[in-house]
């Protein structure tokens, strides 16, 4: 009911835009902090199970201390995500897929609702982490997005220390690259899920009623030179709007990008969708139309959260008022409270 | 009122020295794309023949005629998209290509891939034995004129800035219903190497979808990437809004929320378009049956048979 009478107003008037953003700010004082985190949705294997579980577990639980320290829902995600580039199960940053020369290369993007204000990065190299440079094109740059050598010539143009590529490439994944590098890294093969594209990514809501999305991967296995995925591109891996909410999206890139799937899911919140029936309606509409699996977290701006994926599995994990919830395998969905 | 092809040369200001050029130019672009129809093409087909020419023509900032990044080079971006199967490709930041809407269409057809960038666009380019062209050869006088003149001391960027505007597009629908878009662009003027604006942005630059509809976008690009204005435009389409209605709606909304200013062409799969745009002015042109129309300013809306000599 308050949604519609928003959508009227923001379409015809600047002015009324106005006194809604007021209503908002001062209805939210009451909202709780909401973390919510993905570490991809494809058929994880056992042997990676735990490892990844774990992994969004923590990296939930980082996000959260943030808000709880009275941090920004953009603080939170980024550092989250940071928390997964860091950790080498996963596919981002450190521990990132290679491309068919052997070669890490990142994309990364992140949003702030409040504002719309969006940084994201494409095919950098050697760089650790890269949400926090897409933070950095958002903050320091009139742009959006930098790709490739550009993105690194501004990495260096501020200071981001770049590291050696063989520091970013673990042993498992120069393994399984050897294995599979005869394969041409057909669209098939990504829509059996059996290829590992486990981008990471959080949304969150903070005690101002901000939420905030950043998203973060190294890309599928074998992708040619220069592929650039859903992640950086907004509205595909990512979209965060404080009138609807946040999503991070992860799966098979190219099927979320003809489906835009983060804007996509959030049409259907601002047509009145739950946050659930909204991710479950778009991922379906995904496989329909295009094939293509994947999955999906997110967090409208009264703090109702949801993670939903149409793979074999998806590790995430979300923490709201200390308690933290976590699952991997469809409708599991398990409790654990936070010593306070 | 199937075919139709619409084509934009960009949103913003436009020299008036420069206007006739301009107008003249998405003319012959929507001509040269409808022929296309003519010769038993697809929507996709002419809308990559309607941007090849606006890209070849040095009015535009798209192929040939593209500005410059801060550095003086040409760094270019594109993309195409079918509303059937809602493939599509695209480039960013691409160098020494001719005509990069074709190298987006290529990566759609060829790989599995949606988007590639930088080097390993161009490699691909010589992957697929598209001839590589000279730097120079893309640069204007023009285009060079302005980048001097904005690396000087007292250079005012807002207004340099004001005439930036001229990335193009089309979008289409053939007679079987099938629409598409394109659309391609030098970026803005003074970028940092390796900016990537929304034309290459799935979603933002260009959306087509047989359920709803094509558009592609033209104006400041990081505020059209805020909005996701196509998909936006083509939301409102879906909910029941005309294209026009809808055009609008998304460009008020650009507007109010992010304050940026722009324009669109927008087709339905019944053949109902639009060319609508916020800011000062946008050259587009559209061929629907015998017709030809055309504009530039707002309001502006001159009709003339195809058959009149150009």
């Amino acid at each position: 009911m308050y949604k519609y009478e928003f959508r009227e107003s923001r379409d015809y008037g600047g002015v009324i835009v106005q006194q809604e953003h007021l209503k908002i700010r001062k209805r939210s004082v009451k909202m709780t902090a909401v973390v919510v985190v993905h570490g991809g949705a494809w058929a994880i294997p056992d042997d990676l199970a735990k490892a990844s579980v774990d992994g969004v577990k923590a990296a939930a639980c980082e996000g959260f201390s943030v808000l709880k320290r009275g941090g920004s829902a953009l603080d939170a995600v980024e550092s989250a995500v940071k928390a997964l580039e860091d950790n080498t199960v996963f596919n981002a940053g450190h521990g990132a897929a290679l491309n068919m020369e052997g070669e890490v290369e990142l994309d990364a993007i992140i949003m702030d609702g409040r504002t719309l204000a969006s940084g994201a990065v494409s095919s950098v190299k050697n760089i650790a982490n890269p949400v926090s440079l897409a933070r950095a094109v958002m903050e320091k740059t009139d742009h959006i997005m930098l790709t490739g050598r550009g993105a690194n010539l501004f990495a260096e143009s501020i200071g981001v220390v770049t590291v050696p590529t063989h520091t970013l490439v673990t042993q498992y994944e120069r393994k399984e690259w050897e294995k599979h590098k005869g394969y041409v890294t057909g669209v098939m093969e990504d829509f059996n899920s059996q290829w590992a594209h486990d981008t990471v990514g959080a949304v969150a809501v903070d005690c101002a009623g901000n939420v905030a999305c950043a998203t973060s991967t190294g890309g599928i296995r074998n992708k040619m030179v220069g592929r650039v995925g859903d992640s950086p591109i907004i509205g595909c891996g990512g979209y965060a709007d404080n009138f609807s909410g946040a999503v991070s999206c992860t799966g098979h890139g190219e099927s979320i990008l003809k489906v835009t799937l983060a804007r996509l899911i959030l049409s259907h919140i601002e047509q009145g969708k739950s946050v659930e029936d909204a991710s479950q309606l778009s991922l379906r509409y995904m496989g329909e139309r295009v094939r293509g699996a994947g999955g999906a977290i997110v967090v409208s701006q009264s703090g109702r959260w949801a993670a939903t994926f149409s793979t074999e599995r998806m590790a995430w994990a979300a923490v709201e008022q200390d308690v933290l919830w976590y699952g991997l395998d469809p409708n599991e969905r398990i409790k654990e409270q936070l010593s306070q | 009122m199937l075919p139709v092809l619409v084509v934009h040369g960009g949103a913003g200001h436009i020299p008036e020295e420069r206007a006739e050029r301009s107008t003249a130019g998405v003319c012959s672009a929507a001509r040269a794309g409808y022929a296309v129809f003519q010769r038993g093409g697809s929507s996709m087909d002419a809308v990559v023949e309607a941007v090849t020419q606006l890209e070849n023509n040095p009015s535009f900032n798209a192929g040939c005629g593209s500005v410059l990044n801060v550095k003086g080079e040409v760094e270019m971006d594109a993309i195409v998209m079918e509303g059937k199967t809602l493939a599509s490709g695209a480039v960013c930041a691409v160098r020494n290509i001719a005509n990069p809407v074709q190298l987006a269409r290529l990566i759609m057809d060829k790989t599995s891939h949606a988007c590639l960038t930088a080097e390993g666009a161009n490699h691909f380019a010589r992957l697929m034995g598209v001839p590589e062209v000279t730097q120079e050869s893309l640069i204007t006088e023009y285009s060079r004129m302005r980048w001097k003149k904005n690396l000087t001391p007292d250079a005012n960027p807002v207004e340099c800035q004001m005439g930036k505007m001229g990335t193009v597009g089309a979008v289409a629908v053939d007679s079987e219903g099938n629409v598409a878009c394109a659309t391609s662009t030098g970026g803005i003027l003074n970028k940092m190497e390796g900016r990537v604006g929304d034309t290459p942005c799935i979603g933002c630059g260009g959306y087509a979808d047989n359920q709803s509809g094509a558009v592609s976008t033209t104006g400041h690009g990081e505020a059209i990437m805020k909005v996701t204005l196509a998909r936006h435009i083509l939301f409102h389409m879906e909910q029941g809004q005309s294209a026009e209605a809808a055009s609008d709606l998304g460009l008020a909304y650009m507007k109010s929320r992010v304050g940026g200013l722009g324009g669109v062409v927008t087709v339905d799969p019944q053949g109902n378009w639009a060319a609508r745009f916020s800011s000062k002015q946008m050259s587009w042109a559209a061929v629907q049956k015998d017709t030809l129309h055309y504009g530039l300013y707002t309001g502006e809306h001159v009709t003339k048979s195809i058959a009149e000599p150009q």
